[in-house]
């Protein structure tokens, strides 16, 4: 089917390859900067190579205590990997149950999943969830930040409409035939044929968690931050440095780079998947 | 048997991430015994030597600086927030003079320091210093006193060289008796050198020009004593309101906005030649420019004759699970050897009277701007100065009359409109 | 296998009568937890004056009526459209055109297509303050670039919502840009034959037959845009470091960002509460006209 598209003009090559630059440019430069000494602030036109400074800029940035910047990656990783795991587990159970399962009340129950997607719960909720935390003395606490993201309903969607389409009702039948309870088959049929969705949805999860900042900055506080809030106490407390800043960000950043070079083409193609139906 | 591999890994994965999300959160070194101590500061306490030897000396405590550049906008908030919900702020928080005041009545959220032996430390402090960190009705011991932000004006030599003015402090100092005379010198330097303004950006100049006239007409500003809203109806707030933008008008200020990355930047862009200068501004002046502009600041007398910008004081909350240390912790750093300190480290100029008198402080000469005597022009007249009364909400509408003035800068507002905004929007934030 | 014990029976009925509400229950519960109950409890709030440490006033509507005589307020909503105009119109322009050529036969189509996503992998902390020191006033590369020496961006409504939306736009229109193309490829080649064969230009065809043909997709990012759309909040606020008043005069200061000031610098939870709820109003009514303007999309009913 591809074949019968037609061939990429000289025009439209030389716009995509502008969207290239303009996509990877701020990203590049921002490791640019991370290499340099901070001779090259307010520099016009701004440096465009890299420098030998990444070593020099990274001792400071682990000098500077207020920002916890170590800390802030290992608060990251442990809560978008409990979220990502908690998401893709709890979002597949449902998603097997709305796709498969008959019982009563599934679709009312699939349409409210629905319409939860469409409430802008990190803003509505921020208030009263703020309250709900401080009276609970979880404010400041990693928990605080894990627990209300422990499920969404993008995540449910999503695999519903994986399952549906990936695992045929006779292969569900037969292992019904063959005795296999309810959460067997969910284990030894579904979950393994959910591979490439899991991948997809877990990874999309990650990059979200890892990089929320609001609801971070009003329950936590800078002693115990994500990287998110290290990044935003780097850019606040200190006088101005801004290659230590920028190596900051551009540190903050190399995680999920390196998620996206390994598992770029799956991301896409969740994406794409997801976008059809 | 492939089943339970997988089921087995996946609730690996699960344990392992949950044991790890368990073992974070405690603030303390398990059984090390060793306690940490957070303190809060905002702009520029010179603390940190001072952090190092109190950790060498109490090898039982652990301190954790975070420090905030901005104040107003940022610290001010977090730090209510922390302590309206009863957890989050430091075991030792520094409160400026304005928002102290707006604290004086809340004196159930911090430890009374009489109650850890602060009551005998009164002769430490200059009298109104001491005073101030009283809760409202006296029977509480709220915050020890820092420092003090006796006026001057700081000043670039070598652009002022170029504009063909005199670079000797004194000389300088003599140029501008008054405000009036301030901004015509402005007009002589802005004459000769362009790229740069002559003063950075209105709201230090602002609330510096304010500070100065309050104790000529009732000695407050924008709340008189009975807690009445008077922005509108007290001269010194329109006075120094109207200098500022006279400045403006003749295309003599930058208008940056103080601790914002621009203004940082500016001082090694030659942005500006002149600053209104708290004695704590040093350190931020110094911080900020660097080793390449040594020797290219310089420090005169303020124009108008002196003045009190405020200062800061340590407080303990009464949320701090180890009261007891962080009362010893504040007690240290305000003591007479601490003020000392931190006047060497960032200029931050004493409230005790040894420390003021002691040779180290009064005698002091600042290598980084052309070796200026600091202790004689700041400390010499400090133990003479008074404070401006300031109104429990003072924080508020000292931000909404900063905004304006930024917006007038921008052209956003002329003056007038700019004064009839500052005035409305100042008495929402009063009520 | 036959199951003719009354207690194995018992177990398979549960298994298929149960299972299924076992297996949703941890989302619903969940989500009852963090989401349903604070949705409530925000009503509940905004009908007080309420302060953390527990001392509450009822007040009824008092926030209510109060927000909608606040300047402050419908600034914020102002912004808050201007902004959402300003960033996705040109960016669903964009990811359109964008798609469009990414769906061409060429080599390389994946290293194309990770490019365009790539935007996604920062942080908006991180976008923020690299496109905060591009816009800087003095000595910014945006600056340097244009020719405007010395022009503040935050100075101005309609600079400020421009540098705003580019951060926006840079993140953003890739992935939409994705979207489309995925539901490009499910349009059947054979109408564009019959198109082509009738004479109809590229560019006709893109009109005619790619953007009506596209229409859910569109409807959906059109959505999904409102909502990220009306309810921006980091950006504008690394832009002014960290400060939620958006500006010496709130020139962008955005609905959410309102409703930040009140909760956690004035420390007023319930007319904070009234803002979110007024904020979740205005996401639903801009949801539907960006639906019913969508749906218009390519003439045909």
């Amino acid at each position: 089917m591809n074949d019968s598209l037609p061939r990429a003009t000289l025009l439209t090559r030389v716009m995509l390859a502008a969207a290239l630059v303009l996509s990877a440019f701020p990203i590049y430069w921002m490791f640019v900067i991370a290499t340099r000494g901070n001779d090259v602030v307010g520099q016009v036109p701004p440096p465009l190579l890299p420098g030998g400074d990444l070593g020099d800029n990274l001792e400071r940035l682990w000098a500077t205590k207020d920002a916890n910047f170590l800390l802030g990656l290992t608060n990251s990783a442990i809560v978008a990997s409990t979220v990502t795991v908690s998401v893709v587990l709890l979002s597949s159970l449902a998603g097997f149950a709305f796709a498969k399962l008959r019982f009563r009340g599934r679709n009312p129950l699939l349409v409210l999943v629905l319409l939860t997607m469409a409430v802008p719960l990190q803003q509505m909720g921020i208030i009263p969830l703020y309250i709900m935390m401080v009276k609970l003395g979880w404010a400041g606490e990693l928990k605080a930040v894990i627990l209300p993201f422990l499920v969404n309903a993008f995540g449910v969607f999503f695999m519903r409409q994986y399952v549906e389409q990936a695992i045929p009702d006779e292969l569900i039948e037969a292992a019904r035939v063959d005795g296999c309870s309810t959460l067997r088959i969910y284990w030894s049929i579904v979950f393994p044929a959910l591979r490439p969705a899991i991948a997809v949805l877990g990874l999309l999860t990650f990059m979200q968690t890892w990089n929320e900042f609001i609801w971070p900055m009003v329950v936590l506080t800078p002693s115990n931050p994500t990287v998110q809030l290290s990044l935003s106490a780097l850019n606040g407390a200190h006088f101005q440095d801004y290659t230590l800043v920028f190596t900051g960000t551009a540190l903050s950043t190399v995680p999920l780079i390196v998620i996206f070079v390994l598992f770029g083409r799956q991301i896409v193609g969740g994406i794409m998947e997801g976008a059809v139906k | 048997m492939k089943l339970s591999r997988k089921t087995a890994a996946l609730a690996a994965v699960l344990a392992g991430v949950l044991a790890a999300g368990s073992a974070c959160g405690a603030d303390d070194d398990g059984g090390s015994g060793r306690i940490t101590l957070v303190v809060d500061t905002f702009g520029s306490f010179g603390y940190e030597e001072l952090f190092t030897q109190y950790e060498k000396d109490n090898p039982g405590v652990k301190i954790e600086h975070r420090n905030e550049k901005e104040h107003e906008k940022v610290y001010v908030p977090k730090l209510l927030q922390y302590l309206e919900a009863g957890s989050g702020a430091g075991d030792v928080v520094a409160l400026e003079e304005g928002i102290l005041t707006s604290l004086r009545g809340q004196a159930d959220r911090f430890v009374d320091l009489a109650d850890h032996g602060g009551a005998a430390l009164e002769s430490d402090f200059i009298k109104w210093k001491w005073d101030l960190g009283k809760s409202v009705d006296g029977s509480s011991l709220m915050a020890l006193g820092t420092d003090v932000g006796s006026l001057a004006l700081c000043y670039r030599t070598d652009l002022f060289a170029k504009a063909g003015l005199p670079t000797d402090r004194a000389e300088v100092g003599r140029l501008w008796p008054t405000w009036a005379d301030y901004v015509a010198t402005g007009e002589r330097f802005q004459a000769k050198v362009s790229g740069t303004r002559f003063v950075d950006g209105p709201a230090a100049l602002f609330n510096a020009i304010l500070s100065q006239e309050a104790p000529k007409h009732g000695n407050y500003t924008y709340f008189d004593t009975s807690e009445n809203y008077v922005a509108d109806k007290n001269p010194a707030v329109k006075t120094a309101f109207d200098l500022v933008n006279s400045l403006k008008a003749k295309n003599l200020s930058s208008g940056l906005k103080s601790f914002t990355p621009e203004w940082q930047t500016g001082f090694k862009k030659d942005s500006f030649a002149t600053m209104a200068c708290p004695a704590w501004m040093l350190g931020v002046i110094k911080e900020n420019s660097g080793d390449a502009y040594a020797d290219k600041w310089d420090v005169a007398a303020v124009p108008g004759g002196g003045g009190n910008w405020g200062g800061s004081y340590l407080a303990v909350p009464k949320q701090s699970k180890h009261p007891e240390e962080a009362a010893e912790l504040a007690k240290f750093l305000t003591g007479p050897q601490s003020q000392i300190a931190a006047f060497k480290a960032v200029n931050a100029l004493p409230t005790s009277p040894q420390a003021l008198a002691d040779p180290q402080v009064a005698q002091a000469v600042n290598g980084y701007f052309n070796d200026a005597p600091v202790g004689e022009i700041f400390a010499a007249g400090a133990s003479s100065l008074q404070p401006v009364r300031l109104g429990v909400k003072n924080v508020e509408v000292r931000t909404v009359f900063e905004d304006v003035l930024i917006a007038i800068g921008q052209g956003k507002l002329t003056p007038a409109e700019g004064w009839t905004k500052a005035v409305e929007d100042g008495r929402d934030k009063a009520e | 296998m036959k199951q003719n014990r009354p207690l194995a029976r018992a177990v398979t009925w549960f298994d298929l009568k149960a299972a299924p509400y076992v297996l949703i229950s941890p989302y619903f519960l969940l989500f009852a937890v963090f989401g349903l109950f604070p949705l409530g409890f925000t009503v509940w709030v905004s009908l007080h004056d309420w302060e953390l440490a527990g001392d509450r006033a009822w007040l009824g509507f008092t926030n209510y009526t109060e927000l909608l005589v606040d300047a402050d307020f419908w600034n914020a909503v102002v912004n808050t459209l201007g902004m959402f105009v300003l960033a996705t119109i040109p960016q669903l322009l964009l990811a359109l055109v964008l798609a469009n050529a990414l769906n061409k036969r060429m080599r390389f189509r994946l290293l194309y297509r990770l490019g365009v996503l790539v935007p996604m992998v920062t942080s908006i902390v991180a976008v923020a303050v690299v496109f905060g020191q591009l816009f800087a006033r003095d000595h910014g590369a945006f600056n340097w670039l244009l020719g405007t020496d010395g022009l503040d961006w935050q100075a101005d409504k309609l600079t400020s919502w421009t540098a705003i939306s580019v951060m926006v736009d840079w993140r953003w229109t890739g992935y939409n840009a994705l979207i489309y193309l995925a539901a490009m490829q499910a349009i059947p080649r054979d109408l564009y034959e019959a198109a082509a064969i009738d004479g109809a230009s590229p560019r006709r065809q893109f009109w005619r037959i790619t953007v009506p043909m596209l229409r859910p997709a569109i409807i959906f990012t059109a959505l999904t845009s409102t909502i990220g759309g009306l309810s921006l909040f980091t950006e504008p606020v690394m832009f002014a470091q960290g400060d939620v008043g958006g500006g010496s005069l709130g020139q962008f200061q955005t609905v959410a960002m309102y409703m930040y000031e009140s909760a956690f610098r004035d420390r007023d939870y319930g007319y904070a509460s009234a803002v979110a709820w007024m904020l979740f109003l205005l996401i639903l009514l801009v949801s539907l006209v960006s639906f019913l303007f969508t749906r218009r999309i390519g003439g045909t009913k």
